[in-house]
């Protein structure tokens, strides 16, 4: 035992040694040594300005000026995520840039870009309206050439004789002349042309229809090309159409509807030439506009790449600097207001590398005076920290997703990492299955570095956090499933030959009266004669049922022991002598003895039933046993540990109260002045129940029905957590005649047939189920069970699991959320 | 095999498998006290599934008794 004292403390087993400490800076050194504390990442600051709000804060305006500059970023992004290029980092590293320069250089980029964005919706705009009219001209024509020609062969006349002369004028003139409404009213026919969106033309008509009394002609052809429309941004399909109509009152509600509906009226010159030629200017300007309009688009893409060089190293920095601002909200100045006094939790280890990134940042910032650093007493408890690798941290996160450990007491996870795979395995066990399993799990693990750098969605997140458990689980699974000599659910003879032949030559009695023993045990694992023989099940039943026994009591046991390391390591020795021992009295007097019975029956092969011995040993205790007796002197022990589990009872249920409540009348005789005592005075005999701040009352009622209802939960729940160990023979039975459902119905079956379209189908189906059903379903069910029995039957042994993890200001752990 | 020479075995290679975490993985006292508990667990563990599946064939009650296949 003396050994056991000596041995230094395990790596994992209790959590990190925290210290609270007070930071007082000098406001000159604060953001310099906060942003280097944030790259050490292992002090977690207390926020003291707690009640106020964020606008109270001190350093509001900056964190304000680090969320608009972060809203800037965001809309960089998203300008080069829409313009469908990729930020690619420049390789070339320029040096650091200040936060007040980033902040002039992203105004200046962002005015740039909303600039640039506004003159290519202009351009784009009048490119759409250039389009349209094209597309009037054209189809317009046609209509104006089949219908009233001779109507209108006069205006042409005189409209040729009114412009002859400025035919070979500048394009330009020619277009806005055209835009004038024609010679003056003529009472002929005269027309409107425009282009609308396809959807409205039948509404559009009838409305013409109405308001024009049936006095118009409407014509419509549908435009060839689709065209952006500028309110929905999309591409729609648009009709381009022509009215006829005579009379001044109807063209000014023609041109009212037509605004109504969206529709663009753009005036088509009836003579045939002079279409040509507008079609030819407008033909020339779009293209004209079209090499603008692409000018403008590299202009953009180029600032953008610029932009996106930087982007991701521009974004860390806003980030980092948004950090270390809310960090500083944290602190309060003193009384002389020049300095910034914080107070936080360090873990002991850390608290020179803390010191030393301290006095640098004094170096750097040249600064006179030093920042002081000191140790601090602190009423609450400290978090935990608990220093894990790739390997055990998916073990301590399992862990702690039931409960983050108290501070210091001892840790599941280190006897989870390998139980969990084992009693996971124990409910999988089939080699082959295992094999699948393990070729998986080393598939995650050898593209570990190249997968923990890509962003993975949440399901493959998960089973890339768990790979090493994965792993294990795998290894484990391929160890049972030798045991139970299951590969795909066919037994194998890897071990030797099996223990069991038929009687005689014949084997005629083999089916009847089965075989015959006739050597040793097979070495290692289950006979394979038994699989497929009609006795199977009743014999796996019965063995499995025994070993979830078995290994229940096992685990229990521990979780005992480790209750009583937990008290050892507070010093409760209260705890020990009346909760750790009668709980150990009882549990192994009942179903400890229960196991001993279960391998003194295997060993000695008797005939007892072991449900009677049990049952009887509380019911008539000072019967015979006759034929359930399996070994010398069993009454006699059976009346002795059934009264020890009698006695332990009240054992673990009144001492521990009264002597708590003697204890505390005589350390608070006479103290009826108020609480002075220090926190020196707890160390020795500190109940662990009794942690409240008000140090003078002691609710006996409460302690009692508190120890009341902890000991009625161990001796119920001896009976039923022992009890839920059976479902590892539950899911390991379902597991092996799934197995072999797929395995003979499937498979086998359709290899019987010699078509090999058959076998091969046969062959698809099994491999699907056993990828999906058994691979996935029950490897997510066994886990499931797994982890409840550690969660439940192994922890409520001795697991308080109500401390608080500890979150240090780290910039590591800034994730993208806040963006 | 018989019983006690397997479970010999086992301790073994329990020994053997702590030795060589001691040479690859030497990481201070507190880490290597943590793998060793890691590989007793371990061992403790396979040792007792196989232990108690031997057990249970060592005398047991009923025998195969074959299936009328078709």
């Amino acid at each position: 035992m003396e050994y056991t004292y000596n041995l230094p403390p395990m790596d994992l087993m209790r959590s990190e040694k925290m210290t609270f400490v007070q930071l007082i800076i000098p406001v000159e050194s604060a953001h310099r040594a906060v942003s280097y504390l944030g790259q050490l990442g292992l002090l977690q600051f207390r926020d003291l300005n707690d009640g106020k709000s964020p606008f109270q804060r001190t350093f509001v305006n900056q964190v304000k000026r680090c969320a608009e500059m972060s809203r800037k970023l965001r809309f960089f992004k998203d300008q080069i995520h829409k313009a469908g290029l990729v930020p690619s980092p420049n390789p070339a590293s320029e040096p650091d840039v200040e936060l007040e320069e980033l902040e002039i250089q992203l105004a200046e980029h962002e005015h740039e870009l909303i600039e640039m964005n506004s003159n290519s919706e202009k351009l784009r705009q009048t490119y759409n309206e250039l389009l349209e009219f094209k597309m009037v001209l054209q189809k317009a024509g046609d209509f104006l050439v089949s219908s009233g020609n001779h109507a209108v062969a006069q205006e042409t006349e005189l409209s040729e004789n009114v412009y002859s002369n400025d035919s070979y004028a500048d394009s330009a003139s020619l277009l806005e002349e055209e835009m004038q409404p024609g010679p003056s009213n003529q009472s002929g026919v005269r027309f409107i042309s425009g282009i609308i969106c396809k959807s409205k033309v039948l509404r559009f008509e009838r409305t013409l229809f109405r308001a024009t009394r049936g006095n118009m002609l409407f014509n419509q052809a549908p435009a060839d090309d689709q065209i952006i429309d500028p309110a929905s941004n999309e591409m729609v399909e648009k009709t381009v159409f022509v009215v006829f109509f005579s009379g001044e009152q109807a063209r000014t509600k023609i041109l009212k509807i037509c605004e109504s509906f969206g529709a663009n009226c753009y005036p088509v010159p009836e003579d045939l030439t002079k279409r040509s030629q507008i079609i030819r200017e407008v033909l020339s300007r779009s293209s004209d506009l079209e090499a603008t309009l692409e000018a403008g688009l590299r202009h953009r893409d180029t600032a953008l790449n610029t932009i996106g060089f930087y982007l991701s190293k521009w974004t860390n920095m806003v980030r980092r600097e948004k950090a270390v601002y809310d960090v500083l909200n944290m602190l309060n100045f003193d009384v002389t207001k020049k300095c910034l006094v914080g107070e936080g939790w360090c873990p002991i280890f850390a608290k020179t590398r803390i010191q030393e990134s301290l006095q640098r940042a004094t170096f750097d910032c040249s600064s006179q005076v030093g920042i002081i650093f000191h140790v601090m007493d602190a009423v609450e408890s400290p978090p935990t920290y608990f220093r894990t690798n790739h390997f055990t941290n998916a073990y301590q996160e399992i862990v702690d997703a039931y409960g983050v450990a108290k501070y210091q007491e001892a840790n599941p996870a280190v006897y989870t990492i390998i139980t969990f795979p084992f009693l996971f395995a124990v409910m999988f066990g089939d080699w082959g299955h295992g094999i699948c399993l393990l070729l998986g799990a080393l598939v995650l693990i050898v593209r570990e570095k190249k997968l923990s750098s890509q962003k993975l969605d949440s399901f493959m997140e998960m089973l890339f956090g768990g790979r090493y458990l994965l792993l294990l689980m795998s290894l484990f699974s391929i160890y049972c499933g030798l045991i139970y000599n299951e590969f795909f659910s066919v037994p194998f003879h890897i071990f030797g030959h099996s223990a069991y032949k038929c009687r005689d030559a014949t084997c005629s009695d083999a089916y009847s009266v089965g075989l015959v023993k006739y050597r040793d045990a097979y070495p290692f694992g289950v006979d394979p004669s038994w699989r497929g023989s009609r006795s199977e099940l009743p014999f796996l039943n019965s063995l499995k049922m025994k070993m979830s026994i078995l290994f229940g009591v096992v685990q229990m046991n521990l979780g005992i022991i480790l209750s009583y390391f937990n008290a050892r390591y507070f010093g409760n020795s209260l705890d020990i002598k009346y909760q750790f021992v009668p709980q150990m009295i009882f549990l192994n007097s009942l179903f400890g003895y229960l196991s001993l019975l279960i391998i003194i029956k295997w060993c000695t092969g008797s005939q007892a039933d072991l449900y009677h011995v049990m049952i009887y040993m509380f019911l008539s205790p000072f019967e015979d046993l006759r034929d359930n007796k399996l070994f010398w002197g069993q009454s006699v022990l059976q009346v002795i540990l059934l009264l020890s589990a009698v006695i332990a009872v009240p054992w673990m249920l009144f001492p521990k109260p009264f002597i708590l409540k003697r204890l505390h009348t005589e350390r608070f005789q006479g103290r009826t002045y108020g609480i002075l005592g220090t926190s020196d005075m707890y160390n020795e005999e500190e109940p662990d129940s009794a942690r409240h701040p008000h140090l003078d009352e002691f609710n006996f009622s409460e302690v009692f029905v508190h120890q009341m209802i902890h000991a009625i939960e161990f001796v119920l729940g001896a009976v039923s957590n022992t009890a839920s160990y059976l479902r590892l023979w539950a899911l390991s039975l379902a597991h092996s005649e799934l197995s072999t459902v797929f395995y003979e119905k499937v498979l086998l079956l359709a290899w019987g047939y010699d078509n090999i379209v058959i076998r091969l189908i046969g062959l698809a189906v099994f491999a699907f189920a056993t990828a999906f059903i058994l691979l996935m379903m029950e490897s997510l069910s066994a886990f499931l069970h797994a982890l409840r029995l550690h969660w439940v039957e192994f922890q409520n042994k001795f697991y308080n699991g109500d401390g608080y993890k500890f979150k240090p200001f780290s910039f590591a752990l800034l994730t993208d959320d806040d963006d | 095999m018989g019983f006690l020479v397997t479970t010999l075995i086992f301790i073994v290679v329990g020994i053997i498998a702590s030795l060589c975490a001691r040479i690859c993985c030497n990481r201070g006292p507190s880490a290597n006290l943590l793998h060793l508990t890691l590989i007793i667990t371990a061992t403790v563990c396979c040792w007792m599934m196989w232990a108690i599946v031997y057990l249970a064939q060592m005398k047991p009650l009923i025998v195969p008794i074959l299936n009328e296949t078709e």
